[in-house]
């Protein structure tokens, strides 16, 4: 276990091991940071002129190319907890992480290029309420908005208290300090520039991310000799347990420290959780939306799935190589929680940049980290602007108003939905049981949206009245199973076919049943109601749509191509870390 | 201008496209900002690395010069977004 206490020099070792705070940053790194924070707020001024119309504040003005659409809809994925949390992950679970990134990402990503980016596309939503709403109506896409809308903003106020408490382990600032300075800066420049200045500010931080945090692995694979010498390491640490396999411990759950199975990762995760978030999740659709025409819609995606996949390099290998070259062992929160002398799982990435990043790096590293929370709070607060403007204050607020009218709506509550953020932080802040049950309320409506969503898409009979029902069951199914679970544990065994099962693997279950029941009710009251007439649902459903044609190209500029050829990579991997 | 501009986006393009009827047409590309940024940080971080070298800080392979080499990696990205994208040149 104690393997690289060699390798550790002495000053290096006593920072670990400080309790008060992981990193110590010098001037050099605070004046990096420092200028981050102007660079962001210029470009939100300098927007400010070109975010006139709704078009432009809400939708980026439907004018950006593949690349700037694609990056920034990989960038409002990669919050700083998701870096943080995944790399801790990928310490207490091994390469079974690196699933989330794979099966759980590249073929919904696919998915939404190539099925379903055309619907959203033609039809000219802003919104994925908007889709529903010309689909199923009023009652299913105010539903959505409302669920939505709501999470959204709880949920960004549990990152904004996440980062927080991030930042005074790690780096020992105040809380209130992180929370309110990051809080603002978002809001103004999100505030000023609308999707424009978000989605810009994103590319910039997909950058910042990746050039902050390339290096641990790089360093890490350097000192242990390369990939070999990792596993061969962490089998020394750990003997007995399987930290590098991916498939191979999947047969049962039993077999994996996650109690998941192949079937639950497949349908459950694949299938199901994560084609609900990366097609209907509005955060990260909203990216897409934005596109210039009908090929760059569909490149987007394609191209975000390549960085997607890309992204266990900066993420899931510093977990792994946490588990070779530290010379202590992580441990749960809880027991941290005992015992502040221990460190945490999710202050592996920390830890390792403590490890290889001097003055500078360090900085350019926090950055990154930085960068990648203001990425995930502007994509909420921006989702959460046009969600709300468009989807429930114009339609059951204030239905005939200017364009101007609407666009100072988006502003406004982009700071008001700031504010609200910050109370929902207080409020876990004071009340740390909430966290989990706000991120568990989240997953509750991902899986039943897809379902409404792709069965409104594929399927022309279903009636309007089958779009509400089926959304309206498929929560209800989610959130009851989870009652069911927290409040008598051993029926995980009904829902999970295993009494082992943890969080992840329940919330894989949970999805898969929320979308049956979505299905089953969707099909059960679209034969008790009367269809629409075709006529209506052109440009909405499949087999009543013309998709328009993206021009005579040559193969290789084609989507499609390139997502063949995305999944062929992707089968690869799954081969190679079998 | 603008329709060139279009044009020219419409293929392999980088920056946000301008239609002509929006008249933005002078929008700076969105890698310049980022050319800019990774142009700054690679020379303070450049800076950093020079000065350390006779006495690296005691992280781990400190004695490879990472901060040296990737401040390389940086301003070399940093040059080529920026000189590519400024505004007003002509591509």
């Amino acid at each position: 276990m104690l393997v690289a206490d060699t390798l550790l020099p002495g000053p290096a070792a006593m920072l670990l091991s400080a309790t008060s705070r992981v990193i110590t940053l010098q001037p050099v790194d605070l004046t990096i940071i420092i200028i981050y924070f102007f660079a962001v707020l210029g470009i939100g001024f300098y927007l400010k002129k070109y975010a006139r119309t709704g078009e432009d504040f809400f939708v980026a003005g439907r004018e950006m190319t593949a690349w700037v659409a694609g990056l920034a809809f990989i960038s409002a994925n990669l919050g700083s907890l998701e870096l943080m949390g995944w790399a801790g992950n990928a310490y207490q679970y091994g390469i079974l992480a690196a699933h989330w990134y794979w099966v759980g990402a590249i073929p919904a990503m696919l998915f939404l290029a190539i099925v379903m980016m055309p619907f959203y596309y033609i039809s000219k939503t802003h919104s994925v309420p908007g889709y529903l709403e010309l689909r199923y109506g009023h009652a299913t896409s105010g539903l959505s908005a409302v669920t939505f809308a709501f999470m959204t903003i709880l949920m960004s106020g549990v990152n904004m208290f996440a980062m927080a408490v991030v930042m005074k382990t790690i780096l020992g600032w105040n809380f209130t300090f992180s929370l309110w300075v990051s809080t603002f800066t978002v809001g103004i420049y999100v505030a000023l520039g609308g999707l424009y200045s978000a989605i810009f500010n994103e590319v910039v931080q997909f950058f910042l991310i990746w050039l902050g945090a390339l290096l641990i692995p790089i360093l890490g694979l350097v000192e242990t000799g390369g990939w070999s010498g990792m596993v061969a390491r962490i089998k020394q640490n750990f003997p007995g347990q399987n930290f590098t396999h991916m498939w191979g411990p999947m047969l049962h759950p039993s077999q994996n420290p996650m109690g998941v199975s192949w079937i639950a990762i497949v349908f459950g995760l694949g299938a199901v959780l994560s084609m609900g978030y990366w097609t209907t999740d509005f955060l990260v659709v909203q990216r897409v939306i934005t596109a210039k025409d009908i090929r760059s819609a569909k490149s987007a995606p394609v191209i975000g799935a390549f960085f997607k996949m890309a992204v266990p390099f900066i993420v899931i290998l510093p977990g792994l190589l946490g588990l070779a070259v530290l010379p202590f062992h992580l441990f749960p929160d809880n027991v941290v929680a005992a015992n502040p002398a221990l460190h945490s799982y999710d202050q592996v990435l920390p830890l390792m940049m403590a490890r290889y990043l001097g003055p500078g790096l360090l900085g350019l590293g926090i950055t990154a980290l930085i960068a990648g929370f203001m990425s995930g709070m502007a994509g909420n607060i921006s989702a959460f602007a046009t969600v709300w403007t468009y989807d429930i204050y114009r339609p059951f607020i204030k239905k005939q108003a200017s364009d101007r009218h609407y666009v100072n709506m988006g502003r406004w509550c982009t700071i008001i939905g700031l504010f609200i953020s910050i109370g929902a932080a207080y409020i876990v802040n004071h009340f740390g049981s909430l966290m989990n049950y706000v991120q568990a309320l989240f997953s509750f409506f991902i899986a039943p949206l897809f379902g409404t969503v792709i069965i409104g898409m594929l399927w022309k009979r279903a009636t309007k009245a089958a779009g509400f029902w089926g959304l309206l069951a498929g929560i209800s199914t989610a959130v009851g199973i989870f009652v069911t679970i927290s409040e008598h544990p051993s029926s995980v065994k009904w829902f999970c076919f295993y009494t082992g099962a943890q969080q992840l693997a329940q919330q894989m279950w949970q999805a898969l049943w929320a979308f049956v029941a979505v299905a089953v009710v969707s099909v059960i009251v679209t034969l008790a109601t009367r269809p629409r007439p075709d006529a209506e649902l052109r440009g909405l459903v499949m087999g009543l749509t013309d998709i328009p044609s993206e021009g005579d190209l040559p193969v290789l500029k084609r989507p499609f191509f390139w997502a063949v050829i995305c999944f062929v990579i992707f089968l690869i991997l799954q081969w190679i870390f079998r | 201008m603008a329709e060139d501009n279009l044009a020219r986006q419409a293929g392999n393009s980088s920056g946000a496209a301008m239609p002509p009827t929006t008249g933005r047409k002078h929008m700076i590309p969105v890698w310049f900002f980022v050319g800019i940024l990774l142009l700054v940080y690679g020379i303070l971080i450049f800076i950093t690395g020079l000065r350390e070298w006779p006495h690296p800080p005691a992280t781990v392979l400190s004695n490879l010069h990472p901060t040296f080499w990737w401040s390389f990696i940086l301003i070399i990205l940093g040059a080529v977004f920026t000189f590519l994208n400024f505004p007003g040149r002509k591509r």
